[in-house]
């Protein structure tokens, strides 16, 4: 399958006191939604920012639409109002009122569509009867509620991209799963030509929504791909106690227990375990999420 | 089509068969287009991915061809492959029962005479 890249990051590199960045190449497939996984402070936030313009000082090239620079982002607007983000935090003032965040993204956005943004408002039960009220401060609304007002803003708008930091933690299973049609929604608009990328925990929950990931581990790149590429690369095995010795030094990752042993293998070196009596099953994006996490982590006691 | 998360079966697998028992039996018009990609993940709610990979593999059979930014469309069913698809779906279908007929015990010649008997039935 030929893909072109809606985002290349080129030897990015951001240094903190205690951790660095450092993406030597990391291509976003154009047409689909692209998951970034990792632990906390693994540099899931830090790549978001740097690829939404928020963090400028870097090292590396990151190129947009196969054609524009950092620079063109920062100066053509065309490309600046083609890509959308929303982060953890809040970009609107907490002083600010329901109305005031409204006009402050008309009047920063050229595609910003006033009418869209109060219906997605209402679609997203942000807006509910006497519940919700125009004057309430922004600083005063819940989590779950902010993550939609800055969701409807950036669907509100005619944007080609989608970045999203953790859109997916602060809301309900309900609203998650409208997250998910949200972005189905948004990829199947134009087809092929939009794109999402989010940083998410919650994989189980993301699994149907999610095309190509990338995990992110103590700041590198540690596994990337196709979830149907991933998922014919591992295998995942489950075992008894006899044979955990022998299967274990061909496992990728495994944990055991009493009874018995399970873990992503290689597919590769599935054929070395045979004649052991094993399970063999295609792998969850949850299951090949925690082997390789588990396998590249820095933390002790895994 | 109905989407099973716990059946064991790939989802691509299963979109897949669905398709493909609806060429087969001629229900898409030679040239007509599959629905689109992002359309079809949209409504099933699966991934885009899962999607293009149940297409690919209807493309590797050669039931359906790729365009590029069109989508997929029906193939020309020639009779010799049909003929030979649907005689898979037969020996699949008398392997499952060989199966079941193993578990309950059953002889050969039963199974052979279960299945005369059948064969009549069906003809009245």
């Amino acid at each position: 399958m030929e893909t072109s890249a809606v985002i290349s990051c080129r030897n990015i590199e951001k240094k903190y006191k205690n951790f660095e960045l450092k993406v030597d190449e990391l291509d976003f497939p154009k047409g689909f939604a692209t998951a970034l996984i990792g632990e906390n402070g693994a540099g899931k936030t830090t790549l978001l920012e740097i690829m939404a313009g928020i963090r400028l000082d870097h090292k590396g090239e990151v190129t947009y639409f196969d054609k524009f620079s950092e620079k063109d982002r920062e100066n053509n607007p065309e490309v600046k109002n083609s890509i959308g983000y929303t982060g953890t935090g809040t970009y609107f003032l907490p002083n600010w009122d329901m109305k005031q965040a409204k006009e402050v993204q008309e009047i920063l956005f050229d595609s910003f569509d006033g009418e869209k943004y109060e219906k997605i408002l209402k679609d997203l039960a942000v807006v509910n009867g006497s519940a919700f009220e125009k004057n309430k401060k922004v600083n005063n609304l819940s989590d779950g509620t902010r993550t939609k007002v800055m969701l409807a803003g950036v669907l509100a708008r005619d944007t080609k991209l989608l970045l999203m930091d953790e859109p997916a933690s602060p809301l309900d299973p309900l609203m998650r799963d409208k997250l998910c049609s949200i972005i189905r929604d948004y990829l199947a608009e134009n087809e092929g030509e939009k794109s999402v990328i989010f940083s998410t925990h919650n994989v189980a929950d993301m699994e149907n929504v999610t095309d190509y990931v990338a995990i992110v581990e103590n700041g590198r790149v540690v596994e990337k791909g196709f979830v149907e590429d991933l998922k014919e690369k591992y295998v995942y095995v489950k075992g008894n106690k006899a044979d955990e010795e022998k299967a274990g030094k061909y496992m990728f990752d495994m944990t055991s227990g009493s009874y018995g042993f399970e873990g992503l293998c290689l597919s590769e070196n599935a054929d070395k375990l045979s004649g052991l009596d094993l399970v063999f099953e295609s792998p969850t994006l949850m299951q090949i999420t925690i082997g390789v996490m588990r396998a590249n982590t820095k933390l002790s006691g895994f | 089509m109905i989407i099973s998360q716990s059946s064991g079966v790939p989802i691509y697998q299963q979109i897949s068969d669905s398709f493909r028992n609806d060429i087969l039996e001629g229900k898409y018009e030679e040239g007509a287009y599959l629905p689109s990609i992002r359309g079809l993940a949209k409504e099933l709610k699966i991934s885009v991915i899962t999607t293009i990979k149940a297409y690919e593999q209807l493309e590797s059979e050669g039931l359906v061809t790729a365009v590029q930014g069109k989508g997929y469309y029906v193939n020309a069913q020639d009779g010799e492959m049909l003929r030979e698809q649907h005689q898979r779906k037969v020996e699949g279908a008398l392997l499952e029962a060989i199966k079941y007929a193993k578990i309950a015990g059953m002889s050969d010649s039963e199974l052979t005479d279960t299945l005369n008997t059948l064969l009549k039935f069906a003809e009245e």
